[in-house]
Protein backbone atom coordinates (compact mmCIF):
# COMPACT_ATOMS: atom_id res chain seq x y z
CA UNK A 1 0.00 0.00 0.00
CA UNK A 2 2.65 2.63 0.85
CA UNK A 3 4.48 1.81 -2.38
CA UNK A 4 1.23 2.28 -4.25
CA UNK A 5 0.65 5.66 -2.65
CA UNK A 6 4.16 6.74 -3.57
CA UNK A 7 3.48 5.83 -7.20
CA UNK A 8 0.20 7.70 -7.16
CA UNK A 9 1.85 10.79 -5.71
CA UNK A 10 4.58 10.64 -8.31
CA UNK A 11 1.99 10.40 -11.06
CA UNK A 12 0.06 13.27 -9.48
CA UNK A 13 3.15 15.47 -9.58
CA UNK A 14 3.39 14.69 -13.28
CA UNK A 15 -0.18 15.93 -13.76
CA UNK A 16 -1.82 12.53 -14.23
CA UNK A 17 -5.58 13.09 -13.97
CA UNK A 18 -6.30 9.49 -12.95
CA UNK A 19 -3.87 9.83 -10.06
CA UNK A 20 -5.67 13.02 -9.02
CA UNK A 21 -8.97 11.18 -9.22
CA UNK A 22 -7.71 8.27 -7.12
CA UNK A 23 -6.18 10.54 -4.50
CA UNK A 24 -9.44 12.48 -4.24
CA UNK A 25 -11.17 9.19 -3.35
CA UNK A 26 -8.58 8.32 -0.72
CA UNK A 27 -8.83 11.74 0.92
CA UNK A 28 -12.65 11.72 0.73
CA UNK A 29 -12.56 8.47 2.73
CA UNK A 30 -10.41 10.22 5.30
CA UNK A 31 -7.40 8.00 4.65
CA UNK A 32 -3.73 9.05 4.73
CA UNK A 33 -4.51 12.73 4.43
CA UNK A 34 -1.27 13.99 6.02
CA UNK A 35 0.91 11.84 3.79
CA UNK A 36 -1.00 12.87 0.69
CA UNK A 37 -1.00 16.58 1.46
CA UNK A 38 2.71 16.48 2.10
CA UNK A 39 3.32 14.32 -0.96
CA UNK A 40 1.52 16.48 -3.50
CA UNK A 41 3.89 19.30 -2.75
CA UNK A 42 3.49 23.03 -2.45
CA UNK A 43 0.91 24.85 -4.51
CA UNK A 44 2.50 27.13 -7.05
CA UNK A 45 -0.33 29.62 -6.89
CA UNK A 46 -3.38 29.70 -4.62
CA UNK A 47 -6.63 28.89 -6.39
CA UNK A 48 -9.72 31.03 -6.07
CA UNK A 49 -12.22 28.83 -4.21
CA UNK A 50 -15.87 29.71 -4.73
CA UNK A 51 -18.81 27.92 -3.12
CA UNK A 52 -22.39 28.09 -4.35
CA UNK A 53 -25.17 27.53 -1.88
CA UNK A 54 -28.94 27.90 -1.89
CA UNK A 55 -32.07 25.80 -1.52
CA UNK A 56 -32.72 22.68 -3.57
CA UNK A 57 -33.66 23.47 -7.16
CA UNK A 58 -32.45 27.08 -7.08
CA UNK A 59 -30.10 26.22 -9.95
CA UNK A 60 -26.70 25.68 -8.29
CA UNK A 61 -25.58 22.94 -10.67
CA UNK A 62 -26.79 24.82 -13.73
CA UNK A 63 -24.98 27.99 -12.68
CA UNK A 64 -21.80 26.05 -11.90
CA UNK A 65 -22.06 24.47 -15.34
CA UNK A 66 -22.42 27.85 -17.01
CA UNK A 67 -19.62 29.26 -14.88
CA UNK A 68 -17.27 26.61 -16.25
CA UNK A 69 -17.72 28.10 -19.72
CA UNK A 70 -17.28 31.65 -18.47
CA UNK A 71 -14.12 30.79 -16.51
CA UNK A 72 -12.62 28.96 -19.49
CA UNK A 73 -13.34 32.00 -21.65
CA UNK A 74 -11.46 34.06 -19.10
CA UNK A 75 -8.51 31.77 -19.76
CA UNK A 76 -8.49 29.98 -16.41
CA UNK A 77 -8.70 26.29 -15.55
CA UNK A 78 -11.45 25.10 -13.24
CA UNK A 79 -12.19 22.15 -10.97
CA UNK A 80 -15.62 21.40 -9.51
CA UNK A 81 -16.61 19.56 -6.32
CA UNK A 82 -20.33 18.83 -6.45
CA UNK A 83 -21.77 17.66 -3.14
CA UNK A 84 -24.99 15.71 -2.78
CA UNK A 85 -26.36 14.18 0.41
CA UNK A 86 -25.48 10.69 1.52
CA UNK A 87 -28.43 8.54 2.51
CA UNK A 88 -28.27 8.13 6.29
CA UNK A 89 -29.98 4.75 5.99
CA UNK A 90 -27.93 2.97 3.36
CA UNK A 91 -24.78 5.09 3.29
CA UNK A 92 -25.26 5.28 -0.47
CA UNK A 93 -25.71 8.43 -2.47
CA UNK A 94 -27.26 9.60 -5.68
CA UNK A 95 -24.93 12.18 -7.14
CA UNK A 96 -26.96 13.97 -9.77
CA UNK A 97 -25.36 17.40 -10.13
CA UNK A 98 -22.86 16.46 -12.74
CA UNK A 99 -25.29 15.94 -15.58
CA UNK A 100 -26.13 19.64 -15.58
CA UNK A 101 -22.49 20.52 -16.09
CA UNK A 102 -21.02 19.92 -19.48
CA UNK A 103 -17.48 20.42 -20.58
CA UNK A 104 -15.78 19.62 -23.84
CA UNK A 105 -14.61 16.02 -23.40
CA UNK A 106 -11.08 16.87 -24.51
CA UNK A 107 -10.63 19.97 -22.36
CA UNK A 108 -8.00 19.29 -19.70
CA UNK A 109 -8.70 22.66 -18.13
CA UNK A 110 -11.83 21.26 -16.50
CA UNK A 111 -12.29 18.53 -13.87
CA UNK A 112 -15.65 17.68 -12.30
CA UNK A 113 -15.96 15.47 -9.24
CA UNK A 114 -19.12 14.40 -7.38
CA UNK A 115 -18.99 13.78 -3.65
CA UNK A 116 -21.30 12.28 -1.08
CA UNK A 117 -21.80 14.51 1.93
CA UNK A 118 -22.52 12.60 5.11
CA UNK A 119 -24.10 14.35 8.08
CA UNK A 120 -21.87 16.39 10.32
CA UNK A 121 -20.95 19.35 8.22
CA UNK A 122 -24.31 19.08 6.57
CA UNK A 123 -23.83 20.90 3.35
CA UNK A 124 -20.43 19.52 2.42
CA UNK A 125 -18.42 16.43 1.92
CA UNK A 126 -15.97 15.66 4.70
CA UNK A 127 -12.35 16.68 4.37
CA UNK A 128 -13.28 19.45 1.96
CA UNK A 129 -10.22 21.63 2.61
CA UNK A 130 -7.91 18.72 1.84
CA UNK A 131 -9.82 17.95 -1.37
CA UNK A 132 -9.56 21.58 -2.40
CA UNK A 133 -5.85 21.48 -1.66
CA UNK A 134 -5.42 18.57 -4.08
CA UNK A 135 -6.98 20.59 -6.88
CA UNK A 136 -4.90 23.57 -5.93
CA UNK A 137 -1.67 21.59 -5.93
CA UNK A 138 -2.62 20.08 -9.29
CA UNK A 139 -2.67 23.62 -10.63
CA UNK A 140 -6.30 24.57 -11.10
CA UNK A 141 -6.90 28.33 -11.08
CA UNK A 142 -10.46 28.17 -9.81
CA UNK A 143 -12.22 25.60 -7.61
CA UNK A 144 -16.02 25.64 -7.58
CA UNK A 145 -17.97 23.92 -4.83
CA UNK A 146 -21.65 23.10 -4.98
CA UNK A 147 -23.04 22.58 -1.49
CA UNK A 148 -25.90 20.24 -0.71
CA UNK A 149 -28.18 23.16 -0.03
CA UNK A 150 -28.53 26.17 2.17
CA UNK A 151 -28.43 25.47 5.84
CA UNK A 152 -26.43 25.52 8.99
CA UNK A 153 -23.37 24.07 7.31
CA UNK A 154 -22.83 27.29 5.43
CA UNK A 155 -21.07 29.14 8.18
CA UNK A 156 -18.44 26.40 8.09
CA UNK A 157 -18.23 26.59 4.32
CA UNK A 158 -17.49 30.27 4.53
CA UNK A 159 -14.28 29.66 6.43
CA UNK A 160 -13.04 27.17 3.89
CA UNK A 161 -13.59 29.20 0.74
CA UNK A 162 -12.63 32.58 -0.65
CA UNK A 163 -16.06 33.53 -1.90
CA UNK A 164 -19.41 32.19 -0.75
CA UNK A 165 -22.21 32.84 -3.24
CA UNK A 166 -25.82 32.55 -2.08
CA UNK A 167 -28.42 31.81 -4.74
CA UNK A 168 -32.02 32.97 -4.41
CA UNK A 169 -34.80 32.73 -6.94
CA UNK A 170 -38.10 34.46 -7.66
CA UNK A 171 -41.20 33.05 -6.04
CA UNK A 172 -39.51 31.51 -3.04
CA UNK A 173 -42.33 32.95 -0.94
CA UNK A 174 -42.54 36.17 0.97
CA UNK A 175 -41.22 34.94 4.27
CA UNK A 176 -37.57 35.28 3.30
CA UNK A 177 -36.40 31.89 4.54
CA UNK A 178 -32.80 32.78 3.81
CA UNK A 179 -32.98 35.73 6.11
CA UNK A 180 -33.95 33.51 9.00
CA UNK A 181 -31.02 31.28 8.27
CA UNK A 182 -28.73 34.28 8.59
CA UNK A 183 -27.37 33.52 5.16
CA UNK A 184 -27.51 37.04 3.80
CA UNK A 185 -24.89 38.10 6.31
CA UNK A 186 -22.41 35.31 5.63
CA UNK A 187 -22.63 35.44 1.83
CA UNK A 188 -19.90 37.32 -0.06
CA UNK A 189 -22.12 37.71 -3.11
CA UNK A 190 -25.84 37.21 -3.58
CA UNK A 191 -27.26 36.00 -6.87
CA UNK A 192 -30.90 36.46 -7.75
CA UNK A 193 -30.94 33.44 -10.04
CA UNK A 194 -33.40 32.55 -12.80
CA UNK A 195 -33.65 36.27 -13.51
CA UNK A 196 -35.43 35.35 -16.75
CA UNK A 197 -38.50 34.58 -14.61
CA UNK A 198 -40.81 37.31 -13.44
CA UNK A 199 -40.39 38.49 -9.88
CA UNK A 200 -36.60 38.73 -9.91
CA UNK A 201 -36.66 42.50 -9.43
CA UNK A 202 -38.95 42.15 -6.47
CA UNK A 203 -36.65 39.63 -4.74
CA UNK A 204 -33.68 41.87 -5.48
CA UNK A 205 -35.46 44.84 -3.90
CA UNK A 206 -36.30 42.76 -0.81
CA UNK A 207 -32.72 41.60 -0.46
CA UNK A 208 -31.33 45.10 -0.82
CA UNK A 209 -33.82 46.40 1.73
CA UNK A 210 -32.85 43.69 4.20
CA UNK A 211 -29.15 44.23 3.65
CA UNK A 212 -29.47 47.97 4.19
CA UNK A 213 -30.71 47.30 7.74
CA UNK A 214 -27.51 45.55 8.69
CA UNK A 215 -24.42 47.21 10.04
CA UNK A 216 -21.68 45.26 8.26
CA UNK A 217 -20.40 45.68 4.71
CA UNK A 218 -23.03 44.92 2.10
CA UNK A 219 -22.44 42.01 -0.28
CA UNK A 220 -22.93 42.69 -3.99
CA UNK A 221 -26.32 41.58 -5.34
CA UNK A 222 -26.58 40.46 -8.97
CA UNK A 223 -29.36 39.23 -11.18
CA UNK A 224 -28.26 36.20 -13.22
CA UNK A 225 -29.99 33.82 -15.59
CA UNK A 226 -28.23 30.61 -16.47
CA UNK A 227 -30.90 30.04 -19.08
CA UNK A 228 -30.19 33.21 -21.08
CA UNK A 229 -26.65 33.82 -19.83
CA UNK A 230 -27.56 37.32 -18.65
CA UNK A 231 -25.42 38.53 -15.77
CA UNK A 232 -22.89 35.69 -15.90
CA UNK A 233 -19.95 37.77 -17.06
CA UNK A 234 -20.77 40.42 -14.45
CA UNK A 235 -20.97 37.75 -11.75
CA UNK A 236 -17.48 36.49 -12.58
CA UNK A 237 -16.10 39.98 -12.76
CA UNK A 238 -17.48 40.59 -9.27
CA UNK A 239 -16.18 37.29 -7.89
CA UNK A 240 -12.74 37.93 -9.35
CA UNK A 241 -12.60 41.35 -7.72
CA UNK A 242 -13.32 40.06 -4.21
CA UNK A 243 -10.34 39.46 -1.90
CA UNK A 244 -9.00 35.93 -1.38
CA UNK A 245 -10.21 35.53 2.17
CA UNK A 246 -8.93 31.99 2.62
CA UNK A 247 -5.31 32.95 2.19
CA UNK A 248 -5.24 35.16 5.23
CA UNK A 249 -7.09 32.78 7.55
CA UNK A 250 -5.27 29.77 6.25
CA UNK A 251 -1.80 30.95 7.16
CA UNK A 252 -2.90 31.39 10.78
CA UNK A 253 -4.50 27.97 10.85
CA UNK A 254 -1.48 26.38 9.22
CA UNK A 255 0.78 27.82 11.88
CA UNK A 256 -1.38 26.48 14.69
CA UNK A 257 -1.53 23.11 12.99
CA UNK A 258 2.23 23.03 12.66
CA UNK A 259 2.68 23.88 16.34
CA UNK A 260 0.25 21.12 17.25
CA UNK A 261 2.05 18.58 15.10
CA UNK A 262 5.44 19.57 16.50
CA UNK A 263 4.19 19.15 20.02
CA UNK A 264 2.68 15.75 19.25
CA UNK A 265 5.91 14.61 17.64
CA UNK A 266 7.92 15.77 20.64
CA UNK A 267 5.65 13.97 23.06
CA UNK A 268 6.15 10.82 21.03
CA UNK A 269 9.92 11.32 20.97
CA UNK A 270 10.11 11.93 24.71
CA UNK A 271 8.06 8.90 25.63
CA UNK A 272 11.02 6.53 25.43
CA UNK A 273 13.48 9.01 26.91
CA UNK A 274 15.33 7.55 29.97
CA UNK A 275 15.08 10.89 31.71
CA UNK A 276 11.30 10.70 31.54
CA UNK A 277 11.33 7.22 33.09
CA UNK A 278 13.55 8.51 35.94
CA UNK A 279 11.28 11.50 36.38
CA UNK A 280 8.19 9.30 36.59
CA UNK A 281 9.90 6.99 39.09
CA UNK A 282 10.97 9.92 41.26
CA UNK A 283 7.47 11.36 41.14
CA UNK A 284 5.97 8.01 42.13
CA UNK A 285 8.39 7.79 45.08
CA UNK A 286 7.34 11.27 46.10
CA UNK A 287 10.84 12.77 45.84
CA UNK A 288 9.59 15.39 43.37
CA UNK A 289 6.21 17.15 43.50
CA UNK A 290 3.71 17.12 40.62
CA UNK A 291 4.53 20.75 39.86
CA UNK A 292 8.24 20.02 39.72
CA UNK A 293 7.63 16.96 37.53
CA UNK A 294 5.47 18.94 35.12
CA UNK A 295 8.13 21.66 34.84
CA UNK A 296 10.79 19.04 34.19
CA UNK A 297 8.61 17.48 31.51
CA UNK A 298 8.25 20.85 29.79
CA UNK A 299 12.03 21.30 29.82
CA UNK A 300 12.39 17.86 28.31
CA UNK A 301 9.87 18.66 25.55
CA UNK A 302 11.56 21.97 24.84
CA UNK A 303 15.01 20.43 24.47
CA UNK A 304 13.89 17.47 22.38
CA UNK A 305 14.22 17.52 18.63
CA UNK A 306 11.33 15.71 17.06
CA UNK B 1 -18.40 -4.60 4.22
CA UNK B 2 -18.52 -1.57 6.51
CA UNK B 3 -14.90 -0.59 6.11
CA UNK B 4 -14.56 -1.45 2.44
CA UNK B 5 -14.65 1.71 0.33
CA UNK B 6 -18.04 2.56 -1.15
CA UNK B 7 -18.67 1.20 -4.63
CA UNK B 8 -18.88 4.04 -7.14
CA UNK B 9 -21.02 3.58 -10.22
CA UNK B 10 -21.39 5.96 -13.16
CA UNK B 11 -24.71 5.57 -14.97
CA UNK B 12 -25.13 7.13 -18.37
CA UNK B 13 -27.34 6.93 -21.34
CA UNK B 14 -25.60 6.98 -24.66
CA UNK B 15 -27.25 7.42 -28.01
CA UNK B 16 -30.14 9.53 -29.09
CA UNK B 17 -33.24 8.24 -27.37
CA UNK B 18 -34.75 10.47 -24.78
CA UNK B 19 -36.21 8.89 -21.71
CA UNK B 20 -34.39 8.14 -18.50
CA UNK B 21 -36.97 6.61 -16.21
CA UNK B 22 -35.33 3.18 -16.21
CA UNK B 23 -31.87 4.47 -15.41
CA UNK B 24 -33.20 6.59 -12.56
CA UNK B 25 -34.96 3.62 -10.99
CA UNK B 26 -31.72 1.65 -11.16
CA UNK B 27 -29.82 4.61 -9.70
CA UNK B 28 -32.11 4.72 -6.69
CA UNK B 29 -31.89 0.98 -6.11
CA UNK B 30 -28.09 1.10 -6.13
CA UNK B 31 -28.06 4.05 -3.74
CA UNK B 32 -30.38 2.19 -1.38
CA UNK B 33 -27.93 -0.70 -1.50
CA UNK B 34 -25.21 1.64 -0.20
CA UNK B 35 -23.48 2.54 -3.44
CA UNK B 36 -22.47 5.97 -4.67
CA UNK B 37 -24.21 6.52 -7.96
CA UNK B 38 -23.12 9.27 -10.30
CA UNK B 39 -25.83 10.03 -12.77
CA UNK B 40 -24.07 11.40 -15.84
CA UNK B 41 -27.18 12.05 -17.88
CA UNK B 42 -28.79 11.54 -21.23
CA UNK B 43 -27.46 11.71 -24.77
CA UNK B 44 -23.89 11.24 -23.67
CA UNK B 45 -21.13 10.68 -26.17
CA UNK B 46 -18.71 7.81 -25.47
CA UNK B 47 -15.98 10.42 -24.89
CA UNK B 48 -18.01 12.27 -22.26
CA UNK B 49 -18.91 9.02 -20.51
CA UNK B 50 -15.30 7.86 -20.27
CA UNK B 51 -14.27 11.25 -19.01
CA UNK B 52 -16.89 11.01 -16.26
CA UNK B 53 -15.62 7.56 -15.27
CA UNK B 54 -12.07 8.91 -15.00
CA UNK B 55 -12.96 12.01 -13.00
CA UNK B 56 -15.30 10.14 -10.67
CA UNK B 57 -12.88 7.28 -9.97
CA UNK B 58 -15.72 4.87 -10.71
CA UNK B 59 -15.52 1.11 -10.21
CA UNK B 60 -18.39 0.44 -12.60
CA UNK B 61 -19.94 2.01 -15.64
CA UNK B 62 -23.57 1.28 -16.41
CA UNK B 63 -24.57 2.13 -19.96
CA UNK B 64 -28.16 2.33 -20.98
CA UNK B 65 -28.95 2.05 -24.67
CA UNK B 66 -32.19 1.73 -26.51
CA UNK B 67 -31.35 3.17 -29.84
CA UNK B 68 -29.99 0.04 -31.49
CA UNK B 69 -26.55 1.55 -31.96
CA UNK B 70 -25.06 -0.70 -29.29
CA UNK B 71 -22.72 -2.54 -31.64
CA UNK B 72 -20.93 0.71 -32.43
CA UNK B 73 -21.33 2.62 -29.15
CA UNK B 74 -20.31 -0.12 -26.72
CA UNK B 75 -17.07 -1.08 -28.51
CA UNK B 76 -16.22 2.59 -28.77
CA UNK B 77 -16.66 3.08 -25.00
CA UNK B 78 -14.59 -0.03 -24.24
CA UNK B 79 -11.83 1.13 -26.55
CA UNK B 80 -11.77 4.60 -24.98
CA UNK B 81 -11.69 3.11 -21.47
CA UNK B 82 -8.66 1.03 -22.38
CA UNK B 83 -7.02 4.01 -23.99
CA UNK B 84 -7.51 6.04 -20.83
CA UNK B 85 -6.01 3.40 -18.55
CA UNK B 86 -9.43 2.45 -17.19
CA UNK B 87 -9.52 -1.23 -18.09
CA UNK B 88 -10.19 -2.07 -14.43
CA UNK B 89 -13.65 -0.50 -14.66
CA UNK B 90 -16.45 -3.04 -15.02
CA UNK B 91 -18.92 -2.27 -17.79
CA UNK B 92 -22.60 -3.15 -17.63
CA UNK B 93 -25.05 -2.67 -20.45
CA UNK B 94 -28.78 -2.24 -19.98
CA UNK B 95 -31.42 -2.04 -22.63
CA UNK B 96 -32.95 -3.96 -25.46
CA UNK B 97 -30.10 -5.98 -26.92
CA UNK B 98 -30.87 -8.65 -29.51
CA UNK B 99 -30.10 -12.16 -28.22
CA UNK B 100 -27.47 -12.72 -30.88
CA UNK B 101 -25.42 -9.69 -29.91
CA UNK B 102 -25.08 -10.63 -26.24
CA UNK B 103 -22.19 -13.09 -26.67
CA UNK B 104 -20.42 -10.59 -28.92
CA UNK B 105 -20.66 -7.85 -26.31
CA UNK B 106 -19.52 -10.24 -23.58
CA UNK B 107 -16.55 -11.19 -25.67
CA UNK B 108 -15.61 -7.53 -26.12
CA UNK B 109 -15.39 -7.23 -22.34
CA UNK B 110 -18.86 -6.24 -21.11
CA UNK B 111 -19.26 -7.77 -17.65
CA UNK B 112 -22.99 -8.29 -17.89
CA UNK B 113 -25.98 -7.37 -20.01
CA UNK B 114 -29.29 -6.64 -18.30
CA UNK B 115 -32.32 -6.94 -20.54
CA UNK B 116 -35.68 -5.22 -20.07
CA UNK B 117 -37.02 -7.96 -17.79
CA UNK B 118 -34.19 -7.70 -15.26
CA UNK B 119 -35.22 -7.23 -11.64
CA UNK B 120 -33.54 -4.59 -9.51
CA UNK B 121 -32.30 -7.08 -6.88
CA UNK B 122 -30.58 -8.97 -9.69
CA UNK B 123 -28.53 -5.91 -10.62
CA UNK B 124 -27.79 -5.02 -7.01
CA UNK B 125 -26.70 -8.55 -6.11
CA UNK B 126 -24.48 -8.81 -9.16
CA UNK B 127 -22.67 -5.59 -8.33
CA UNK B 128 -22.32 -6.43 -4.65
CA UNK B 129 -20.92 -9.89 -5.31
CA UNK B 130 -18.54 -8.77 -8.00
CA UNK B 131 -17.39 -5.70 -6.06
CA UNK B 132 -16.74 -7.69 -2.91
CA UNK B 133 -14.59 -10.13 -4.84
CA UNK B 134 -12.75 -7.29 -6.54
CA UNK B 135 -13.86 -7.19 -10.13
CA UNK B 136 -10.69 -5.44 -11.18
N1 LIG C 1 -35.95 29.65 -15.65
C1 LIG C 1 -34.75 29.22 -15.27
N2 LIG C 1 -34.61 27.95 -14.82
C2 LIG C 1 -33.38 27.54 -14.43
C3 LIG C 1 -32.26 28.40 -14.50
N3 LIG C 1 -31.18 27.71 -14.04
C4 LIG C 1 -31.62 26.48 -13.70
N4 LIG C 1 -32.96 26.36 -13.94
C5 LIG C 1 -33.78 25.15 -13.70
O1 LIG C 1 -33.89 24.92 -12.31
C6 LIG C 1 -34.00 23.52 -12.04
C7 LIG C 1 -32.99 23.11 -10.96
O2 LIG C 1 -31.69 23.33 -11.42
P1 LIG C 1 -30.41 22.68 -10.71
O3 LIG C 1 -29.23 23.32 -11.33
O4 LIG C 1 -30.50 21.21 -10.74
O5 LIG C 1 -30.61 23.17 -9.22
P2 LIG C 1 -29.75 22.81 -7.92
O6 LIG C 1 -29.78 23.98 -7.03
O7 LIG C 1 -28.42 22.31 -8.34
O8 LIG C 1 -30.58 21.62 -7.29
P3 LIG C 1 -30.09 20.57 -6.16
O9 LIG C 1 -28.71 20.13 -6.50
O10 LIG C 1 -31.09 19.48 -6.26
O11 LIG C 1 -30.16 21.28 -4.84
C8 LIG C 1 -33.77 22.83 -13.37
O12 LIG C 1 -35.00 22.42 -13.88
C9 LIG C 1 -33.15 23.90 -14.24
O13 LIG C 1 -33.44 23.74 -15.60
C10 LIG C 1 -32.45 29.73 -15.01
O14 LIG C 1 -31.54 30.57 -15.10
N5 LIG C 1 -33.73 30.09 -15.36
MG1 LIG D 1 -27.44 20.47 -7.94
Amino acid sequence: MPAMLETLLERFRQRDRLALSRLLSTVARGERIEEILTGVGETAKPARVVAFTGSGGVGKSTLVGKSIETIRQRGQSVAVLACDPQSPLSGGALLGDRFRMTARPDDDGVFIRSLAAAGGHGALAEHLPALVHLFEAFGFDVVLIETVGAGQGDTVVREWVDVLVLLLQPETGDDLQWEKAGLLEVADAIVIHKADLSGAERVEAQVLATLSLGTGPVAPVLRVSSRTGAGLAELWQTIASLPLRRGRQKRGRDLLLLAQQTLTARFAAVEAHPELQQLLAAWERGTVTSTQAAAALFRLLRDTDS
Amino acid sequence: MADSPPVRVVLAKVGLDGHDRGIKVVARALRDAGMQVIYAGLWQTPEAVVRAVAEEDADWLGLSLLSGAHMTLVPRVLQLLRGAGLEHVGVLVGGIIPEGDIPKLREMGVARIFGPGTSLPEIVTFLQERSGAGHA
